[in-house]
């Protein structure tokens, strides 16, 4: 019983964000796509909820929590004043290509749930810090600072953003106690929400066709690449998730308005409130996304403020929590900013090759990088999310040049989940339209 | 006047690739158990050396009350698993005061963990015993120590 209101209350994440997804503006999307992204937006709200709270020393409650984070989705809506309904879109009957793409995804799926659930896909940083963080803060009804400050804890990172903790923590006060499946299980569940609502949402950039054959190469792409890197339970699904619908919503040719703009916005502050990584994520997938699209400076100074703002107060709330209980400041721990070891560069390198080769014979990396070539020249719009994957590769590069010691063991257990997303990036930046070519002009006789 | 490309080929690059990474998500699968459920969520994964920790603990948390101090030991000691240990410990006995005998991968003083009420050992049946046995698990058991 206790598992079942756990997963239930994750579950109502999409009752949490819908407020702000029932606007007519977001009407363009299905509304298995809308759940989804509600569900994306009401992680992010119940996360920043939370962590308001903690800063204003309020004892969380599950009702408490929940009407806050509601509230404050609904409250989002005043960013889309004078947005305009948009239509639903067009029922489509699926051919025999979709079917076959909706059937891999949904095999991939249960790949993944028969994976946890069979004890092959956990990751030991649940038990580590991600699950005895959040039974803690669910027991103290808040982030517990002493908790937090014991030196025999410092091995549970203080500092990581709260997202993931917070999430487990509303589930474990609603259900009574943690449930160490349950938490495990929210692999296969985010890679069934992924199944979901990808589609709906690539179906604004591609033909229904190419969306659905794209979401299944991500949905199992990840499946894979979970299932043998021990993702279960740990921030890596909920991160994929929160940058896969944001960077799909990034590429649709009508993103560059309020409400796709704020939508990315809040799914960014999610990646970013999830795992340290999604901060270069956001900033990197932000850049470009302004730089591609162009238009005047106070256009694209607004949309910045949208894509931007949410992180920045989702990420300051927390370290203003950290700071005004003197438990951090910063993102810490590998050494200063700058003190870098580049005699470990050629060594870090092959430890990433060969750890990328060792999860499922490097195919989830390779078979996205090998659709990106066959599918030719893309698109100018493809730089989103290959600018984003060059970028994150490089953070993720310079974060391992920081260890002192041979970072080796680091990234033999490190590596293959966090550059997860940049075969997610290849994917979807193959899916970019192609750029037009000039068709023959038809002749005197063809006209 | 332009006019779109064909999206035939990569449609059907994706949907190949995704067929081949579905199939070895399924043989990832560990199918040789047929539909029973494991002891624990790590009996097949890359950590499958703490499922017996895992497993012990959990039972441990029925046996050992809140409030108690409590140290994980491995039979015979190893300072790396024992770090591991401490780490299972204090997300699975929730309550407890849970008390480090190894940390980062060496032993702690053991002034730190001597006063613990309990002892949870991991692997055989110490020898001499280090208290009154609470319980015993294939694997390993759980102590009243001896004060």
């Amino acid at each position: 019983m206790a598992g079942a209101t756990w997963l239930a209350a994750l579950l109502f994440l999409p009752a949490v964000g819908s407020p702000l997804l029932a606007h007519p503006a977001f009407g363009r999307f299905s509304f298995a796509s809308r759940a989804v992204l509600a569900a994306g937006v009401g992680a992010a709200f119940l996360s920043f909820a939370m962590t308001l709270l903690a800063l204003a020393d309020v004892r969380w409650g599950v009702a408490l929590v929940a009407t806050v984070a509601a509230l404050l989705a609904w409250g989002s809506r005043a960013f889309l004043r004078g947005e305009a309904q948009t239509a639903a879109p067009e029922p489509v009957r699926r051919d025999t290509a979709e079917r076959f793409a909706a059937a891999v995804a949904s095999i991939a799926v249960l790949a993944a749930l028969a994976a946890t659930l069979g004890g092959a896909a956990t990751s030991v940083d649940l038990v580590f810090f991600w699950g005895a963080k959040a039974q803690q803060f669910a027991a103290a009804r808040g982030v517990d600072t002493e908790f937090l400050s014991d030196a025999a804890h410092q091995y549970m990172h203080p500092y990581y953003p709260p997202l993931v903790s917070n999430l487990f923590a509303f589930a474990t006060m609603a259900a009574g106690r943690f449930v160490w499946t349950c938490a495990a299980l929210t692999f296969p569940l985010g890679l069934g929400a992924l199944a979901i609502g990808l589609p709906g949402v690539l179906r604004g950039m591609v033909p229904a066709r190419a969306a659905a054959a794209t979401s299944a190469l991500i949905v199992a792409t990840l499946a894979c690449i979970g299932s043998q890197a021990d993702v279960a339970g740990n921030a890596d699904m909920p991160l994929l998730l929160f940058e896969t619908l944001a960077m799909a919503l990034l590429l649709r040719p009508d993103s560059a308005r309020a409400s796709g703009d704020l939508l990315a916005g809040i799914l960014f502050a999610a990646a970013a409130s999830a795992k340290v990584e999604g901060l270069p994520f956001v900033l990197a997938a932000t850049a470009l996304a302004l730089v591609l699209r162009g238009g005047l400076p106070v256009e694209r100074g607004k949309a910045a403020l949208r894509l931007l703002a949410p992180t920045a107060l989702s990420l300051g709330a927390w370290f203003a929590f950290g700071a005004s209980h003197k438990l951090f400041y910063e993102y810490s721990e590998y050494g200063r900013f700058f003190d870098i070891h580049a005699e470990h560069g050629p060594g870090i390198a092959a430890e990433i090759l060969r750890a990328l080769a060792s999860t499922g014979r490097g195919l989830p990396y390779l078979i996205p990088l090998l659709c990106l070539i066959g599918a030719g020249r893309r698109g100018r719009m493809a730089a989103l999310p290959l600018g984003t994957a060059a970028a994150l590769a490089v953070f993720i590069v310079f974060t391992y040049l920081h260890l002192t010691g041979d970072p080796a063991q680091w990234i033999s257990w490190s590596a293959a989940r966090v550059f997860a997303p940049i075969p997610v990036l290849f994917t979807l930046a193959a899916a970019c339209p192609r750029l037009a070519r000039r068709a023959p002009e038809p002749g005197p006789g063809k006209a | 006047m332009l006019r779109l490309r064909s999206t035939a080929a990569p449609v059907l690059l994706a949907l190949l690739g995704s067929a081949l990474l579905a199939a070895l998500a399924l043989w990832h699968v560990p199918w040789k158990q047929g539909f029973v459920r494991p002891r624990t969520l790590y009996d097949h994964s890359s950590a499958r050396a703490l499922a017996p920790a895992y497993a012990l603990l959990t039972a441990a948390a029925l046996g050992i009350p809140q409030g108690a101090s409590v140290v994980v030991r491995a039979q015979p000691p190893d300072a790396t698993m024992e770090t591991w240990y401490h780490r299972f410990a204090v997300a699975l006995l929730p309550g407890r005061r849970v008390l480090p005998s190894a940390f980062y991968l060496g032993f702690t003083a053991p002034e730190l963990w001597q006063e613990a009420e309990y002892l949870v050992v991991v692997g055989p049946r110490p020898s001499p015993e280090p208290g009154q046995l609470l319980f015993e698990t294939p694997d390993g058991t759980v102590w009243l120590r001896a004060r």
